[in-house]
Protein backbone atom coordinates (compact mmCIF):
# COMPACT_ATOMS: atom_id res chain seq x y z
CA UNK A 1 0.00 0.00 0.00
CA UNK A 2 1.23 3.48 -0.85
CA UNK A 3 1.71 6.19 1.75
CA UNK A 4 0.06 8.92 -0.27
CA UNK A 5 -2.73 9.04 -2.84
CA UNK A 6 -4.87 11.56 -4.65
CA UNK A 7 -8.45 11.28 -5.90
CA UNK A 8 -10.75 13.42 -8.02
CA UNK A 9 -14.22 13.97 -6.62
CA UNK A 10 -17.28 15.75 -7.94
CA UNK A 11 -19.14 15.83 -4.61
CA UNK A 12 -16.60 16.53 -1.91
CA UNK A 13 -19.12 16.51 0.95
CA UNK A 14 -20.26 13.05 -0.08
CA UNK A 15 -16.67 11.80 -0.28
CA UNK A 16 -15.76 12.94 3.23
CA UNK A 17 -19.10 11.97 4.81
CA UNK A 18 -17.43 9.21 6.81
CA UNK A 19 -19.39 6.58 4.91
CA UNK A 20 -17.78 4.00 2.69
CA UNK A 21 -17.36 5.33 -0.86
CA UNK A 22 -16.03 4.01 -4.16
CA UNK A 23 -13.00 5.89 -5.48
CA UNK A 24 -10.20 5.78 -7.98
CA UNK A 25 -7.00 6.47 -6.08
CA UNK A 26 -3.84 7.67 -7.83
CA UNK A 27 -0.67 6.39 -6.20
CA UNK A 28 1.73 9.28 -5.46
CA UNK A 29 4.73 7.13 -4.58
CA UNK A 30 7.72 8.61 -6.45
CA UNK A 31 9.11 6.49 -9.27
CA UNK A 32 8.01 4.94 -12.51
CA UNK A 33 4.57 3.90 -11.32
CA UNK A 34 3.58 7.26 -9.87
CA UNK A 35 -0.04 8.18 -10.72
CA UNK A 36 -1.13 4.57 -11.24
CA UNK A 37 -4.88 4.25 -10.66
CA UNK A 38 -6.61 1.71 -8.43
CA UNK A 39 -10.32 1.36 -7.76
CA UNK A 40 -11.31 0.81 -4.16
CA UNK A 41 -14.00 0.95 -1.54
CA UNK A 42 -12.72 3.19 1.20
CA UNK A 43 -13.55 5.49 4.06
CA UNK A 44 -12.09 8.99 3.99
CA UNK A 45 -11.25 10.85 7.17
CA UNK A 46 -11.15 14.58 6.74
CA UNK A 47 -8.83 14.87 9.75
CA UNK A 48 -6.00 12.46 8.91
CA UNK A 49 -5.91 9.35 11.09
CA UNK A 50 -2.50 8.16 12.24
CA UNK A 51 -1.35 5.09 10.35
CA UNK A 52 -3.64 5.67 7.36
CA UNK A 53 -2.24 6.80 3.99
CA UNK A 54 -2.68 10.48 3.19
CA UNK A 55 -5.22 11.37 0.53
CA UNK A 56 -5.24 14.62 -1.39
CA UNK A 57 -8.65 15.43 -2.81
CA UNK A 58 -8.94 17.28 -6.08
CA UNK A 59 -11.97 18.84 -7.75
CA UNK A 60 -13.16 18.00 -11.26
CA UNK A 61 -10.87 20.71 -12.64
CA UNK A 62 -7.92 19.40 -10.61
CA UNK A 63 -7.86 21.98 -7.81
CA UNK A 64 -6.20 20.37 -4.79
CA UNK A 65 -7.41 20.81 -1.22
CA UNK A 66 -5.12 22.89 0.98
CA UNK A 67 -4.64 19.98 3.39
CA UNK A 68 -4.79 16.21 2.98
CA UNK A 69 -7.34 13.77 4.38
CA UNK A 70 -6.50 10.16 5.11
CA UNK A 71 -8.01 7.05 3.59
CA UNK A 72 -8.74 3.54 4.83
CA UNK A 73 -9.07 1.06 1.98
CA UNK A 74 -11.65 -1.59 2.77
CA UNK A 75 -11.71 -3.43 -0.54
CA UNK A 76 -9.79 -3.44 -3.80
CA UNK A 77 -12.08 -3.44 -6.84
CA UNK A 78 -11.54 -4.45 -10.47
CA UNK A 79 -9.39 -1.99 -12.43
CA UNK A 80 -12.30 -1.04 -14.69
CA UNK A 81 -16.03 -0.60 -14.06
CA UNK A 82 -18.85 -2.25 -15.99
CA UNK A 83 -20.62 0.50 -17.95
CA UNK A 84 -20.99 1.54 -21.59
CA UNK A 85 -18.48 4.03 -23.03
CA UNK A 86 -19.12 7.65 -22.05
CA UNK A 87 -21.25 6.70 -19.06
CA UNK A 88 -20.90 9.22 -16.23
CA UNK A 89 -18.04 7.71 -14.22
CA UNK A 90 -19.01 9.41 -10.96
CA UNK A 91 -22.56 8.03 -11.17
CA UNK A 92 -21.20 4.54 -11.85
CA UNK A 93 -19.03 4.70 -8.74
CA UNK A 94 -21.90 6.05 -6.65
CA UNK A 95 -24.11 3.18 -7.79
CA UNK A 96 -21.50 0.72 -6.52
CA UNK A 97 -21.51 2.14 -2.99
CA UNK B 1 8.42 17.27 -50.04
CA UNK B 2 8.12 16.55 -46.32
CA UNK B 3 10.66 14.59 -44.29
CA UNK B 4 10.40 10.82 -44.33
CA UNK B 5 10.33 10.34 -40.56
CA UNK B 6 10.60 12.09 -37.21
CA UNK B 7 14.40 11.89 -37.18
CA UNK B 8 14.85 13.62 -40.52
CA UNK B 9 12.36 16.23 -39.31
CA UNK B 10 14.20 16.88 -36.04
CA UNK B 11 17.50 17.17 -37.94
CA UNK B 12 15.89 19.88 -40.07
CA UNK B 13 14.56 21.66 -37.00
CA UNK B 14 17.95 21.56 -35.34
CA UNK B 15 19.79 22.91 -38.35
CA UNK B 16 17.32 25.80 -38.53
CA UNK B 17 17.63 26.67 -34.84
CA UNK B 18 14.10 25.47 -34.05
CA UNK B 19 15.11 22.61 -31.74
CA UNK B 20 17.03 22.75 -28.46
CA UNK B 21 18.59 19.57 -27.07
CA UNK B 22 18.90 19.07 -23.31
CA UNK B 23 21.37 16.46 -22.04
CA UNK B 24 20.93 17.18 -18.32
CA UNK B 25 18.48 14.99 -16.44
CA UNK B 26 14.91 16.32 -16.58
CA UNK B 27 11.95 14.95 -14.60
CA UNK B 28 9.06 13.44 -16.56
CA UNK B 29 6.82 14.58 -13.69
CA UNK B 30 5.81 18.10 -14.81
CA UNK B 31 9.30 19.56 -15.31
CA UNK B 32 9.78 18.36 -18.86
CA UNK B 33 6.31 19.50 -19.93
CA UNK B 34 6.71 22.76 -18.04
CA UNK B 35 9.68 23.65 -20.24
CA UNK B 36 7.60 22.85 -23.30
CA UNK B 37 4.67 24.86 -21.94
CA UNK B 38 6.79 27.97 -21.44
CA UNK B 39 8.12 27.55 -24.94
CA UNK B 40 4.58 27.55 -26.34
CA UNK B 41 3.76 30.72 -24.46
CA UNK B 42 6.94 32.46 -25.68
CA UNK B 43 6.86 31.15 -29.24
CA UNK B 44 10.05 29.24 -28.46
CA UNK B 45 11.65 26.12 -29.96
CA UNK B 46 10.92 22.41 -29.69
CA UNK B 47 12.92 20.52 -27.06
CA UNK B 48 14.62 17.13 -27.25
CA UNK B 49 15.19 15.68 -23.78
CA UNK B 50 17.98 13.10 -23.96
CA UNK B 51 18.09 12.21 -20.27
CA UNK B 52 14.68 11.58 -18.72
CA UNK B 53 14.54 10.68 -15.02
CA UNK B 54 13.66 7.00 -14.45
CA UNK B 55 13.78 6.27 -18.19
CA UNK B 56 17.33 5.63 -19.37
CA UNK B 57 17.47 4.84 -23.08
CA UNK B 58 14.43 6.92 -23.98
CA UNK B 59 14.28 10.38 -25.46
CA UNK B 60 11.31 12.74 -25.33
CA UNK B 61 10.57 15.38 -27.95
CA UNK B 62 8.27 18.18 -26.78
CA UNK B 63 6.12 20.13 -29.23
CA UNK B 64 7.28 18.92 -32.65
CA UNK B 65 4.81 21.17 -34.47
CA UNK B 66 4.00 24.24 -32.39
CA UNK B 67 4.18 27.61 -34.13
CA UNK B 68 4.20 28.46 -37.79
CA UNK B 69 7.93 27.89 -38.29
CA UNK B 70 7.78 24.22 -37.30
CA UNK B 71 4.49 23.82 -39.14
CA UNK B 72 6.24 24.96 -42.32
CA UNK B 73 9.15 22.54 -41.75
CA UNK B 74 6.63 19.72 -41.14
CA UNK B 75 5.35 20.33 -44.67
CA UNK B 76 8.94 20.34 -45.98
CA UNK B 77 8.91 24.12 -46.52
CA UNK B 78 11.32 26.85 -45.34
CA UNK B 79 10.66 27.78 -41.71
CA UNK B 80 9.90 31.40 -42.59
CA UNK B 81 7.09 30.65 -45.06
CA UNK B 82 4.36 33.32 -44.56
CA UNK B 83 1.10 32.20 -42.94
CA UNK B 84 -1.07 33.08 -45.94
CA UNK B 85 1.26 31.00 -48.12
CA UNK B 86 0.99 28.06 -45.69
CA UNK B 87 -2.80 28.24 -45.95
CA UNK B 88 -2.56 28.28 -49.73
CA UNK B 89 -0.12 25.36 -49.92
CA UNK B 90 -2.13 23.28 -47.45
CA UNK B 91 -5.31 23.83 -49.47
CA UNK B 92 -3.51 22.82 -52.69
CA UNK B 93 -1.92 19.70 -51.24
CA UNK B 94 -5.16 18.63 -49.59
CA UNK B 95 -6.61 18.37 -53.09
CA UNK B 96 -3.84 16.02 -54.28
CA UNK B 97 -4.10 12.85 -52.20
CA UNK B 98 -1.42 10.17 -52.58
CA UNK B 99 -2.08 6.49 -51.99
CA UNK B 100 -0.05 4.72 -49.30
CA UNK B 101 2.43 1.89 -49.85
CA UNK B 102 2.34 -1.33 -47.80
CA UNK B 103 5.63 -2.60 -46.42
CA UNK B 104 6.59 -5.75 -44.52
CA UNK B 105 9.34 -4.49 -42.27
CA UNK B 106 10.12 -1.34 -40.38
CA UNK B 107 12.25 -0.12 -37.45
CA UNK B 108 9.01 0.38 -35.50
CA UNK B 109 8.95 -3.42 -35.06
CA UNK B 110 12.48 -3.68 -33.68
CA UNK B 111 11.05 -4.26 -30.20
CA UNK B 112 7.75 -6.13 -29.86
CA UNK B 113 6.17 -6.38 -26.40
CA UNK B 114 3.36 -8.93 -26.19
CA UNK B 115 0.25 -8.46 -24.08
CA UNK B 116 1.60 -10.64 -21.29
CA UNK B 117 4.66 -8.42 -20.76
CA UNK B 118 3.05 -5.00 -21.05
CA UNK B 119 3.58 -2.36 -18.41
CA UNK B 120 2.58 1.08 -19.66
CA UNK B 121 4.77 2.63 -16.98
CA UNK B 122 7.79 1.36 -18.93
CA UNK B 123 7.09 4.20 -21.37
CA UNK B 124 8.31 7.71 -20.39
CA UNK B 125 4.79 9.09 -20.34
CA UNK B 126 5.01 12.58 -18.82
CA UNK B 127 2.78 14.23 -16.26
CA UNK B 128 1.95 17.23 -18.40
CA UNK B 129 0.33 19.57 -15.83
CA UNK B 130 -0.05 19.50 -12.05
CA UNK B 131 -3.60 18.38 -11.32
CA UNK B 132 -4.20 16.38 -14.47
CA UNK B 133 -6.08 13.14 -13.93
CA UNK B 134 -3.00 11.12 -14.82
CA UNK B 135 -0.11 10.78 -17.25
CA UNK B 136 -1.10 11.41 -20.85
CA UNK B 137 0.38 9.05 -23.41
CA UNK B 138 -1.62 10.47 -26.30
CA UNK B 139 -1.01 14.17 -26.82
CA UNK B 140 0.85 14.41 -30.13
CA UNK B 141 -0.39 11.06 -31.36
CA UNK B 142 -2.26 9.48 -34.24
CA UNK B 143 -5.09 7.13 -33.31
CA UNK B 144 -6.18 4.68 -35.99
CA UNK B 145 -9.54 2.94 -35.96
CA UNK B 146 -11.80 1.20 -38.46
CA UNK B 147 -15.55 1.43 -38.89
CA UNK B 148 -17.08 -1.91 -37.95
CA UNK B 149 -19.63 -1.90 -40.77
CA UNK B 150 -18.10 0.04 -43.65
CA UNK B 151 -14.40 -0.63 -43.09
CA UNK B 152 -13.63 3.10 -43.32
CA UNK B 153 -10.37 3.87 -41.54
CA UNK B 154 -10.18 6.97 -39.37
CA UNK B 155 -7.01 8.80 -38.36
CA UNK B 156 -7.51 11.23 -35.50
CA UNK B 157 -5.57 12.88 -32.72
CA UNK B 158 -7.21 12.01 -29.41
CA UNK B 159 -6.00 12.23 -25.84
CA UNK B 160 -5.27 8.98 -23.97
CA UNK B 161 -4.21 8.63 -20.33
CA UNK B 162 -2.45 5.80 -18.51
CA UNK B 163 -4.84 4.27 -15.95
CA UNK B 164 -2.68 1.36 -14.83
CA UNK B 165 -0.11 -1.05 -16.30
CA UNK B 166 -2.55 -2.42 -18.88
CA UNK B 167 -5.33 0.14 -19.33
CA UNK B 168 -5.72 3.47 -21.03
CA UNK B 169 -8.62 5.85 -20.78
CA UNK B 170 -9.33 8.46 -23.42
CA UNK B 171 -11.54 11.28 -24.47
CA UNK B 172 -12.31 11.17 -28.14
CA UNK B 173 -15.47 13.30 -28.01
CA UNK B 174 -18.66 11.27 -28.48
CA UNK B 175 -19.39 13.17 -31.70
CA UNK B 176 -15.86 12.71 -33.04
CA UNK B 177 -15.32 10.23 -35.85
CA UNK B 178 -13.86 7.67 -33.44
CA UNK B 179 -16.62 8.30 -30.91
CA UNK B 180 -19.29 7.75 -33.53
CA UNK B 181 -17.66 4.54 -34.76
CA UNK B 182 -17.67 3.22 -31.22
CA UNK B 183 -21.18 4.32 -30.27
CA UNK B 184 -22.83 3.39 -33.58
CA UNK B 185 -20.96 0.15 -34.29
CA UNK B 186 -18.82 -1.67 -31.76
CA UNK B 187 -20.62 -0.77 -28.53
CA UNK B 188 -24.11 -1.86 -29.68
CA UNK B 189 -22.59 -5.09 -31.02
CA UNK B 190 -20.78 -5.70 -27.74
CA UNK B 191 -17.45 -6.02 -29.54
CA UNK B 192 -14.11 -4.48 -28.56
CA UNK B 193 -12.90 -1.81 -30.96
CA UNK B 194 -9.28 -2.22 -32.12
CA UNK B 195 -7.21 0.94 -32.15
CA UNK B 196 -3.55 1.78 -32.69
CA UNK B 197 -2.02 4.79 -30.99
CA UNK B 198 0.95 5.90 -33.06
CA UNK B 199 3.66 8.10 -31.58
CA UNK B 200 6.46 9.77 -33.52
CA UNK B 201 5.47 9.08 -37.12
CA UNK B 202 6.30 11.30 -40.09
CA UNK B 203 4.77 14.71 -39.38
CA UNK B 204 2.30 14.83 -42.32
CA UNK B 205 0.66 11.74 -40.83
CA UNK B 206 0.14 13.60 -37.55
CA UNK B 207 -1.05 16.71 -39.38
CA UNK B 208 -3.59 14.57 -41.20
CA UNK B 209 -4.78 13.19 -37.87
CA UNK B 210 -5.37 16.71 -36.57
CA UNK B 211 -7.15 17.79 -39.73
CA UNK B 212 -10.77 18.80 -39.86
CA UNK B 213 -11.67 16.32 -42.55
CA UNK B 214 -14.92 14.89 -43.84
CA UNK B 215 -16.26 11.63 -42.42
CA UNK B 216 -15.45 8.89 -44.91
CA UNK B 217 -12.46 10.81 -46.25
CA UNK B 218 -9.16 8.99 -46.61
CA UNK B 219 -6.79 10.56 -44.07
CA UNK B 220 -3.95 8.23 -45.08
CA UNK B 221 -4.04 9.63 -48.61
CA UNK B 222 -4.42 13.12 -47.15
CA UNK B 223 -1.17 12.56 -45.22
CA UNK B 224 0.49 11.54 -48.48
CA UNK B 225 -0.82 14.65 -50.17
CA UNK B 226 0.29 16.98 -47.40
CA UNK B 227 3.78 15.50 -47.39
CA UNK B 228 3.94 15.04 -51.18
CA UNK B 229 5.12 11.46 -50.65
CA UNK B 230 3.32 8.17 -50.15
CA UNK B 231 2.98 7.11 -46.52
CA UNK B 232 4.43 3.65 -45.88
CA UNK B 233 2.10 1.47 -43.83
CA UNK B 234 2.75 -1.71 -41.89
CA UNK B 235 0.28 -4.09 -40.26
CA UNK B 236 -0.35 -4.18 -36.52
CA UNK B 237 0.58 -7.23 -34.47
CA UNK B 238 -2.82 -7.81 -32.88
CA UNK B 239 -5.36 -6.37 -35.33
CA UNK B 240 -5.82 -5.78 -39.04
CA UNK B 241 -5.12 -2.07 -38.68
CA UNK B 242 -2.19 -0.54 -40.56
CA UNK B 243 0.09 2.08 -39.04
CA UNK B 244 2.75 4.40 -40.50
CA UNK B 245 5.97 2.41 -40.75
CA UNK B 246 7.90 5.54 -39.79
CA UNK B 247 6.49 5.40 -36.23
CA UNK B 248 8.75 5.48 -33.23
CA UNK B 249 6.21 3.73 -30.99
CA UNK B 250 2.88 1.97 -31.60
CA UNK B 251 0.50 1.08 -28.78
CA UNK B 252 -2.09 -1.43 -29.94
CA UNK B 253 -5.27 -1.66 -27.88
CA UNK B 254 -8.96 -2.52 -27.82
CA UNK B 255 -11.60 -0.11 -26.55
CA UNK B 256 -14.08 -1.92 -24.35
CA UNK B 257 -17.71 -1.83 -25.48
CA UNK B 258 -18.86 -2.16 -21.87
CA UNK B 259 -16.23 -0.87 -19.43
CA UNK B 260 -14.97 2.49 -18.26
CA UNK B 261 -12.45 3.98 -15.84
CA UNK B 262 -11.41 7.41 -14.66
CA UNK B 263 -10.19 9.81 -17.32
CA UNK B 264 -9.21 13.44 -16.94
CA UNK B 265 -9.33 16.19 -16.13
CA UNK B 266 -6.70 17.49 -18.52
CA UNK B 267 -5.39 20.94 -19.44
CA UNK B 268 -6.71 21.14 -22.96
CA UNK B 269 -6.15 23.01 -26.22
CA UNK B 270 -8.57 25.89 -25.47
CA UNK B 271 -6.05 26.83 -22.80
CA UNK B 272 -7.93 25.63 -19.70
CA UNK B 273 -8.58 22.53 -17.67
CA UNK B 274 -12.36 22.39 -17.69
CA UNK B 275 -14.62 20.08 -15.73
CA UNK B 276 -15.28 17.77 -18.63
CA UNK B 277 -14.12 14.63 -16.80
CA UNK B 278 -16.48 11.77 -16.14
CA UNK B 279 -17.37 10.70 -19.69
CA UNK B 280 -14.76 8.68 -21.49
CA UNK B 281 -13.69 5.41 -23.07
CA UNK B 282 -11.41 2.70 -21.69
CA UNK B 283 -9.00 0.46 -23.59
CA UNK B 284 -6.92 -2.62 -22.83
CA UNK B 285 -3.47 -2.60 -24.42
CA UNK B 286 -2.77 -5.67 -26.55
CA UNK B 287 0.81 -5.00 -27.75
CA UNK B 288 3.48 -2.32 -27.90
CA UNK B 289 6.07 -2.07 -30.63
CA UNK B 290 8.86 0.46 -30.91
CA UNK B 291 12.27 1.31 -32.33
CA UNK B 292 15.35 0.30 -30.35
CA UNK B 293 16.29 3.90 -29.57
CA UNK B 294 12.79 5.35 -29.36
CA UNK B 295 11.73 8.97 -29.23
CA UNK B 296 8.50 9.66 -27.35
CA UNK B 297 6.69 12.80 -28.52
CA UNK B 298 4.40 15.07 -26.55
CA UNK B 299 2.40 18.21 -27.06
CA UNK B 300 2.38 20.36 -23.94
CA UNK B 301 -1.29 21.02 -24.38
CA UNK B 302 -2.73 24.41 -23.44
CA UNK B 303 -2.62 27.99 -24.68
CA UNK B 304 -0.82 28.20 -28.04
CA UNK B 305 -0.19 24.46 -28.28
CA UNK B 306 0.06 22.57 -31.57
CA UNK B 307 -3.65 22.94 -32.29
CA UNK B 308 -3.15 26.71 -32.50
CA UNK B 309 -1.59 26.12 -35.89
CA UNK B 310 -2.54 22.58 -36.96
CA UNK B 311 -6.26 22.54 -36.25
CA UNK B 312 -6.54 26.21 -37.08
CA UNK B 313 -5.25 25.87 -40.62
CA UNK B 314 -7.17 22.72 -41.54
CA UNK B 315 -10.26 24.03 -39.74
CA UNK B 316 -10.18 27.33 -41.59
CA UNK B 317 -9.85 25.59 -44.94
CA UNK B 318 -12.68 23.19 -44.07
CA UNK B 319 -14.86 26.15 -43.08
CA UNK B 320 -14.13 27.88 -46.36
CA UNK B 321 -15.00 24.80 -48.41
CA UNK B 322 -18.18 24.23 -46.41
CA UNK B 323 -19.37 27.80 -46.85
CA UNK B 324 -18.62 27.62 -50.57
CA UNK B 325 -20.78 24.49 -50.83
CA UNK B 326 -23.67 26.50 -49.39
CA UNK B 327 -23.07 29.39 -51.83
CA UNK B 328 -21.91 31.80 -49.17
CA UNK B 329 -19.82 34.48 -50.97
CA UNK B 330 -16.76 33.68 -48.87
CA UNK B 331 -13.44 35.28 -49.76
CA UNK B 332 -11.04 34.10 -47.03
CA UNK B 333 -11.15 32.37 -43.63
CA UNK B 334 -8.61 32.60 -40.81
CA UNK B 335 -8.60 31.07 -37.33
CA UNK B 336 -6.30 33.12 -35.08
CA UNK B 337 -3.97 30.82 -33.09
CA UNK B 338 -4.66 32.80 -29.91
CA UNK B 339 -8.37 31.87 -30.09
CA UNK B 340 -7.84 28.28 -28.98
CA UNK B 341 -9.70 27.20 -32.14
CA UNK B 342 -12.84 28.96 -30.88
CA UNK B 343 -13.03 31.95 -33.22
CA UNK B 344 -12.99 32.25 -37.00
CA UNK B 345 -12.67 35.35 -39.14
CA UNK B 346 -14.64 35.02 -42.37
CA UNK B 347 -14.45 37.63 -45.11
CA UNK B 348 -17.21 37.81 -47.69
CA UNK B 349 -17.71 39.66 -50.95
CA UNK B 350 -21.28 40.49 -49.93
CA UNK B 351 -22.26 40.76 -46.28
CA UNK B 352 -25.30 41.66 -44.23
CA UNK B 353 -27.42 39.97 -41.54
CA UNK B 354 -28.69 37.12 -43.70
CA UNK B 355 -25.18 36.05 -44.65
CA UNK B 356 -23.93 36.29 -41.05
CA UNK B 357 -26.86 34.22 -39.79
CA UNK B 358 -26.31 31.58 -42.50
CA UNK B 359 -22.61 31.38 -41.69
CA UNK B 360 -23.16 30.54 -38.03
CA UNK B 361 -25.91 28.04 -38.81
CA UNK B 362 -23.83 26.21 -41.42
CA UNK B 363 -20.76 26.03 -39.21
CA UNK B 364 -22.66 24.48 -36.30
CA UNK B 365 -24.85 22.01 -38.20
CA UNK B 366 -23.05 18.78 -37.17
CA UNK B 367 -20.64 19.63 -34.39
CA UNK B 368 -20.02 23.07 -33.09
CA UNK B 369 -16.34 23.59 -32.34
CA UNK B 370 -16.33 27.27 -33.22
CA UNK B 371 -18.27 29.45 -30.81
CA UNK B 372 -17.50 32.85 -32.33
CA UNK B 373 -17.37 33.96 -35.94
CA UNK B 374 -16.51 37.48 -37.05
CA UNK B 375 -17.81 38.20 -40.55
CA UNK B 376 -16.01 41.02 -42.33
CA UNK B 377 -16.09 42.59 -45.78
CA UNK B 378 -13.44 41.39 -48.19
CA UNK B 379 -11.52 44.67 -48.00
CA UNK B 380 -10.45 43.56 -44.53
CA UNK B 381 -7.37 41.31 -44.47
CA UNK B 382 -8.44 38.37 -42.26
CA UNK B 383 -4.79 37.61 -41.44
CA UNK B 384 -4.29 41.14 -40.10
CA UNK B 385 -5.78 41.18 -36.61
CA UNK B 386 -5.41 44.97 -36.33
CA UNK B 387 -7.68 45.36 -39.33
CA UNK B 388 -10.09 42.70 -38.00
CA UNK B 389 -10.36 44.27 -34.55
CA UNK B 390 -10.89 47.68 -36.15
CA UNK B 391 -13.71 46.34 -38.34
CA UNK B 392 -15.29 44.38 -35.49
CA UNK B 393 -15.14 47.28 -33.06
CA UNK B 394 -16.54 49.88 -35.43
CA UNK B 395 -18.78 48.10 -37.93
CA UNK B 396 -20.52 45.45 -35.85
CA UNK B 397 -23.83 46.85 -34.59
CA UNK B 398 -24.10 45.87 -30.89
CA UNK B 399 -27.71 44.77 -31.40
CA UNK B 400 -28.46 44.09 -35.07
CA UNK B 401 -24.96 42.75 -35.75
CA UNK B 402 -25.06 39.93 -33.19
CA UNK B 403 -26.56 36.64 -34.33
CA UNK B 404 -26.74 33.90 -31.68
CA UNK B 405 -27.48 30.31 -32.65
CA UNK B 406 -28.23 27.81 -29.85
CA UNK B 407 -27.98 24.01 -30.09
CA UNK B 408 -28.10 20.82 -28.07
CA UNK B 409 -26.12 17.58 -28.36
CA UNK B 410 -23.29 18.95 -30.46
CA UNK B 411 -21.59 21.65 -28.42
CA UNK B 412 -17.89 21.48 -27.68
CA UNK B 413 -17.61 20.09 -24.14
CA UNK B 414 -14.12 21.58 -23.88
CA UNK B 415 -15.34 25.17 -24.28
CA UNK B 416 -14.39 26.75 -20.93
CA UNK B 417 -17.38 29.12 -20.93
CA UNK B 418 -19.87 26.28 -20.60
CA UNK B 419 -21.21 25.15 -17.24
CA UNK B 420 -20.88 21.55 -16.08
CA UNK B 421 -24.50 20.90 -17.06
CA UNK B 422 -23.99 22.35 -20.54
CA UNK B 423 -20.83 20.28 -20.92
CA UNK B 424 -22.56 17.02 -20.02
CA UNK B 425 -25.50 17.66 -22.34
CA UNK B 426 -23.36 19.27 -25.04
CA UNK B 427 -25.59 22.32 -24.85
CA UNK B 428 -24.17 25.47 -26.29
CA UNK B 429 -24.36 28.44 -28.59
CA UNK B 430 -22.33 30.11 -31.28
CA UNK B 431 -22.47 33.73 -32.30
CA UNK B 432 -21.76 35.51 -35.56
CA UNK B 433 -20.63 39.10 -35.24
CA UNK B 434 -21.59 40.85 -38.44
CA UNK B 435 -18.87 43.42 -39.11
CA UNK B 436 -19.93 44.04 -42.71
CA UNK B 437 -21.80 46.98 -44.12
CA UNK B 438 -25.52 46.31 -44.60
CA UNK B 439 -25.95 45.71 -48.32
CA UNK B 440 -29.16 47.75 -48.35
CA UNK B 441 -27.45 50.97 -47.32
CA UNK B 442 -27.29 53.42 -50.22
CA UNK B 443 -23.80 53.49 -51.70
CA UNK B 444 -23.36 57.19 -51.03
CA UNK B 445 -24.06 56.84 -47.31
CA UNK B 446 -21.76 53.95 -46.38
CA UNK B 447 -18.91 55.29 -44.20
CA UNK B 448 -15.45 55.48 -45.75
CA UNK B 449 -12.51 54.06 -43.80
CA UNK B 450 -10.04 56.77 -42.82
CA UNK B 451 -6.93 54.93 -43.94
CA UNK B 452 -4.39 55.67 -46.63
CA UNK B 453 -5.72 53.00 -48.94
CA UNK B 454 -9.34 54.21 -48.69
CA UNK B 455 -9.43 57.98 -48.14
CA UNK B 456 -6.74 59.18 -50.51
CA UNK B 457 -6.50 59.28 -54.27
CA UNK B 458 -4.41 56.65 -55.98
CA UNK B 459 -2.00 59.35 -57.08
CA UNK B 460 -1.45 60.56 -53.52
CA UNK B 461 -1.09 56.97 -52.25
CA UNK B 462 1.63 56.33 -54.81
CA UNK B 463 3.47 59.52 -53.94
CA UNK B 464 3.24 58.87 -50.20
CA UNK B 465 4.47 55.31 -50.60
CA UNK B 466 7.36 56.43 -52.81
CA UNK B 467 8.41 59.09 -50.32
CA UNK B 468 8.10 56.59 -47.45
CA UNK B 469 10.41 54.25 -49.26
CA UNK B 470 12.88 57.03 -50.11
CA UNK B 471 13.03 57.99 -46.43
CA UNK B 472 14.01 54.42 -45.67
CA UNK B 473 11.11 53.94 -43.25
Amino acid sequence: MAEEYEAFVRDRDHAVSGNQVVLTLRDLTPGRHKYKGINVRAVISEAPVAGEPLLWLRSVVGTRDAAPCSVRITEHLAPVFDAPPYTDYFKVMEALE
Amino acid sequence: MAHRDLREFTDALQSGGDLVTIDDEVDWDQELAGIGRLSCERDGPAFMFNNVKDYAGWRVLANPVTGWRRYAVALGLPAGTPIRELYKIYAQREQNPIQPILVNSSPCKEVIIPKSDIDLFDLPVPMVHDGDGGRYLGTWDLVISKDRDTGWVNWGMYRFMVHDEHHLTGYPRPNSHLGKMLLDGYAPAGEPMPIAIVIGADQPSHLSATATFRMGGDEVELAGGLGERAVELIKCETSDLFVPASAEIVVEAEIYPDKIAQEGPYGEYPGYRSGEMGNSVCARVTAITHRRDPIFTIDTTGFMDSSAVTTSISGAIAIRRRLERYDIPVAEVYIPPESGVHMAIVSVTRGGPDVARQVVEILTARRALMSKVIVVDDDVDVFNMSAVIHAFSTKCHPDRGTHIHRYEGRANALTPAYSQEERVNQLGASVAFDATWPPDWPAGTTPIRATLDSMYTKDVQDRVNARWKKLGL
